[in-house]
This record gives structure tokens, sequence and C-alpha cells, in this order.
């Protein structure tokens, strides 16, 4: 009998704190779960420490003496008459430097989309090669690159800067 | 039998709450609903207060919630006393107080700065149901906090939207600010730049793999323009594509298997697919014209890419299994640069229109063209953020070609780099 009484007193007192602490404001206790993140276990990018690396500067040719730069319409690749007839006398004094390897640069001036530009850039390089081997230049003599606009003739930003910039370069590799 | 009961009564009481806190924000899309949000400054719990530490937070907190489009910040200005009150559980908040200022949602929080100790707790209150929805305790040095917000910022959307935020990432460029153009990587708010390359030649087109462990690029350093990779983490650096001719705008697949990029080497800038290690697996077009720039499908079955096959630069869509090829674009004579979205449903490009580069979206099959950007100057090159809410672009309206972030449908645009070096070819890497 005593153990029923109190166990009843047991209960209403649980039923009395329960009621409180579910019908009060929770106290510390939110539903939300508060999680750790440790912060310093996340790796990091490693970045260049200048002192220890020792890139090269990557060395840049010269425009061959007797070799004129050819000039592109903006977005186009296709050869204008006067890009033909230098290309003609790029081609005779060609042959006349039996051993003489050349890279033909390819460049854009800077609208439009770098990714497409180096493209550009490339094809043409790549007309100015064929031209030249129609011509009789041997392909083996020629090569191509493209740096797209990276690499300006006029660092400016008008019609005849960027006219200027749309070209083709003749260098010696030898 | 006790414990039985304590449980029976406990359950009975705890249930009509938690089915009060079922009650959920609802929030569609960035920048078509905002929410009231008062935004207090983190308390010092114990250690030292540090003006810098608490500036900080709130710096990086108040930037990254603005950009999201979400909210609409309660005047600081305006908070009463419990503003300066730690709370970081719901009975510790005065929420009459806070709904009073007419607002709905409640960040609060504290840090401890114990020598290279920091500690943060952040915490995110419903003011209108009076509930904890979310919160984090981060635990690292001074040197983390920038990080520790980030963090924060991220776990707010998700909590809001359902779908984490994207400020925890990175973004790789490229940058000529030590002389020649190198890759950096940097915060997505423009802090904490880092350099990772040092070719001194000419570094172009940054894109992160997939699991945003390794960063491919294009660099010139071999005098030819040839196609890395490398590990963000060790620094190690490989080549991966060194054909004669171009190896450019390689974009490693979504199952990080293959990679897509343009080579030259057959006469033509075309598009292929190489293995990781370079071999060639499949060439994607073929035709007299420039096909370049891919930029895979979420699901990694199509390719957008730039050709001007029919004339002028435009968009394609190429699936690389049947080959079938369709034109995206129509309108305009110069379309470049596509990134499809990581949702899979748009596709956002730039177009020249008046002499001027802007950025646009597009849905992939044409319809509901939108124009994002309006000048001054150039905007191009756009990159999704990994959740599809944001989009980073270069603009040289400030003379110099920096980068930019806007929301998706193109407002709250900002600058990210600085106007003195030449930043371009932004890449938002997946989540970190």
């Amino acid at each position: 009998m005593k153990t029923v009484q109190t166990l009843k007193l047991v209960l209403i007192v649980l039923f009395l704190f329960s009621g409180l602490v579910g019908c009060a404001k929770p106290v510390t206790e939110d539903q939300a779960p508060v999680t750790q993140a440790d912060m310093s276990q996340q790796q990091e990018a490693k970045g260049v420490d200048d002192k220890s690396m020792q890139g090269e500067a990557v060395p840049s040719h010269d425009q061959m003496a007797g070799m004129e730069r050819i000039y592109f319409d903006f977005d186009q690749f296709t050869l204008s008459s006067e890009a033909r007839q230098i290309l003609s006398a790029n081609a005779k004094y060609l042959n006349t430097m039996g051993d003489v390897n050349v890279v033909i640069e390819g460049h854009c001036d800077e609208r439009g989309s770098d990714e497409y530009n180096l493209a550009l850039g490339e094809s043409r390089a790549l007309a100015a090669k064929s031209y030249l081997v129609s011509l009789g230049v041997s392909a083996k003599r020629l090569s191509v690159i493209s740096y797209g606009e990276e690499k300006p003739l006029v660092d400016a930003s008008n019609e005849e800067a960027w006219a200027q910039n749309r070209r083709a370069e003749f260098k010696s590799v030898n | 039998m006790l414990l039985r009961w304590f449980i029976v009564l406990f359950v009975c009481c705890a249930l009509p709450w938690s089915a009060l806190a079922a009650t959920e924000i609802e929030i569609s899309s960035p920048g078509e609903q905002s929410i009231p949000l008062a935004l207090t400054e983190f308390l010092p719990s114990e250690g030292v207060p540090s003006a810098q530490i608490s500036g900080e937070l709130n710096e990086v907190l108040v930037a990254d919630l603005d950009l999201s489009g979400l909210f609409r910040f309660v005047d600081p200005g305006a908070f009463l006393d419990d503003a300066k009150l730690i709370g970081l559980y719901s009975t510790q908040v005065n929420f009459p107080q806070w709904r009073m200022l007419g607002s709905e949602t409640l960040i609060k929080g504290t840090y401890s700065l114990q020598g290279e100790k920091l500690i943060v707790e952040a915490r995110l209150f419903d003011v209108v149901n009076r509930r904890l929805l979310t919160g984090r305790r981060y635990v690292g040095e001074p040197k983390d906090v920038r990080r520790m917000a980030h963090a924060f910022a991220d776990l707010v959307l998700k909590e809001l939207t359902g779908e984490e935020g994207p400020f925890s990432a990175r973004i790789a460029y490229i940058s000529d600010k030590s002389g020649d153009k190198e890759l950096w990587l940097m915060d997505v708010d423009g802090k904490r730049p880092v350099r990772l390359t040092n070719h001194r030649s000419i570094v172009l087109n940054p894109d992160f793999s997939p699991r945003g462990k390794e960063i491919l690029f294009t660099s010139y350093r071999a005098n030819n323009p040839d196609l890395y990779r490398k590990e963000i983490y060790s620094g190690k650096e490989a080549k991966v594509s060194y054909k004669q001719g171009l190896n450019v705008a390689g974009r490693m697949a979504p199952s990080e298997r293959e990679i897509a990029l343009t080579l030259s080497k057959d006469g033509n800038p075309e598009i292929y697919l190489i293995g990781t290690s370079g071999q060639v697996r499949k060439r994607i077009t073929d035709n007299w014209g420039i096909d370049s720039d891919p930029s895979w499908s979420p699901d990694g079955s199509r390719l957008a890419f730039v050709s001007n096959r029919q004339g002028n630069p435009h968009v394609f869509i190429a699936d690389i299994f049947s080959g079938k090829t369709e034109r995206l674009t129509t309108r305009g004579k110069y379309n470049a640069t596509p990134a499809w979205g990581p949702k899979g449903e748009r596709i956002a490009f730039t177009r020249q229109e008046g002499g001027r580069f802007d950025v646009y979206t597009i849905k992939i099959d044409g319809t509901d063209e939108r124009r994002l950007t309006f000048g001054p100057g150039n905007s191009e090159h756009p990159r999704w953020s990994p959740d599809g809410r944001f989009i980073i672009y270069s603009s040289d309206k400030g003379g110099n070609r920096v980068i930019y972030v806007m929301r998706a449908d193109g407002t709250g645009s900002r600058r990210l780099t600085t106007l003195e070096s030449d930043s371009r070819h932004p890449a938002w890497s997946p989540r970190w």
C-alpha cells in the first residue's frame, strides 16, 4: 500500500515536472542540431613559394628581317589580296634562305572570347602557312603558334590598335 | 516501469512542440522574396574580445547573405538591448523585441579567442516561431575566421532554401599581378588571393575538376599552348596534352574520366575527347571552321561549344554519343564562351552587340534568352557557382579587365578583384 502511494506520488511529481519541461519553453533543448566543424582539418591550396621555385622566362623570337607581317579583318582568317602579296614576297625571300626555319605566330585583337581567339589565331597562322606552302616553301620549315589576344603589338583599345593586332608574324627559329 | 511512464509522459508533452516546430519558412528563388533578417555582432563569450574577429565575421556574413538576395537586413542602428546579450539558445533570446523591429530571422553568435585557438558559435533563429533553426560550432585558429563565416552563410542558405550556399568554395582565375599571367586562387569574395603557378610565361583558362581537387589550365611554358593539370593541395603539376598546336580550353567530364578540349593537330581547331593522361579517345567536331571552348552538360552526355561553321561564331550543342549537333544561339553575329549551368537547364554565354560584349543566358532548347549585363565596357567569360545561384565574369568597365560576381538573374553585381591588375578567366570551384 505504501509502495503504491509512493509510486503515485512519484508519478504525480514526474507528471508535473515533465509538464513544466514540456509546456514551458524548453531549457537549452532546441531541436535544431548544433554540430561542430573543425576548420583546421580543412586542406588549403598550396601557393607558390617565390623563393623556392625557379621559373624561366620563355624566350621570344624576333620578327625576321625581310619578312613582313600580314593583317586580318575582325573575326576573319581569310587572306586579303594585300596579305597574299606580302606572303608572295615572304615566300621569295624564304626560298633564298634555304636553311632557315620559321614559326608563324597568329594573333588577334582583344575583342571577343579569349578561347575562341586562340583558335582564330591558330587559323590565321595556318592560313598563312598553307599559302606559303602553295608558293613552294617546304612545309617542314614552317611551324605555327597562336597567341590569341595575349600578345598585342599595340596595347590600346581603339580601331587602329585592333587593326595592328590582328596579324600573323614570321620569326626564325634556328 | 517508472522509466516507461516517464517516456510516455515526455512524449505526450513534447509532441505538440515538435508539431509546432515543423513550420517551415518557404523560399522559392533568390531575388523573388526577401526575408527580414537581424544580423547581430558576434560577442566574446570568454577570452580576449577582438574587434577584428567580430568585424570580419560580420563583414563576411553581410556580404554573402546580401549577395544571396534572400534577405532584407534590419537596420543595426535600431537594435535594442537583446543585440548585446549572448543568446545561443532560443530560451535566451528576447523574440518579442526582434519581432517588434520587423525581423523574421535572427543571427546571433559568440567567439572565444584563447591564444591561437578560436571558437565561433553561430545560430540562426526563427523569430516568428521563436525557435532555433540551425547552429554550428566552428573550431580553428584566428586565420580561419573568414572561412567560418562563409561556412555559416552556406548553412543559413541551406536551412532556409534546402540548398547549401557556394561561399566556402574558391575562385580560380588568371592575373598578371606578378608580372606574368599566372594561375591564382581566391575566396569567393575576392579575398585571400594565392598564386598557384610560377610559369613566367602565359597561363590561361583554368577549370576545376568536378570533385574540385585539380585545376586544368593551358600554359605556354614549353613554347606551345599545352594543357596542364595541377593538384590544388599538393601543388603537383603535370602536362596532360602537348600536341603540336593548340591544347586549350580543357574541361574535365563530370565522370572525371575524360577531358574535352580544342586541338589543332589535324590542321584546324576541333574539339576532341582525351583520356586523363592525354591519349585521344574521340573527335567531336569535323568541319572547315573553328570549333572551340567546350562546356559539359551536368550529366556528361552533351557539350556546348562555339563554332563559326555557319559563318559567324555561334553556340552549338553536340551529343557526344550520337554526334548529333544543333545550333543553340540564333541572334547576334558573335556568340561565345558557353557555360552550361549546374542545374542543366540554362547556358550562359557572351554576345557582341553594338561593338560590346554582354553576358546572356538561354534555355538549352534555345528559348527564353535573357540579357544579364548592360555595359558599360565588355562583360565576358561567364561561369556559374556550383549551386547555380550566381555567375562570375570579367568586365573591363573600370579600365583593366577584372572579375565580378552577380546573381544568375543579373542583379546584385559587385567587383571581386582590384582594379590595379588584370584578372580574367574566373572559374568557381565545386564545394570546398
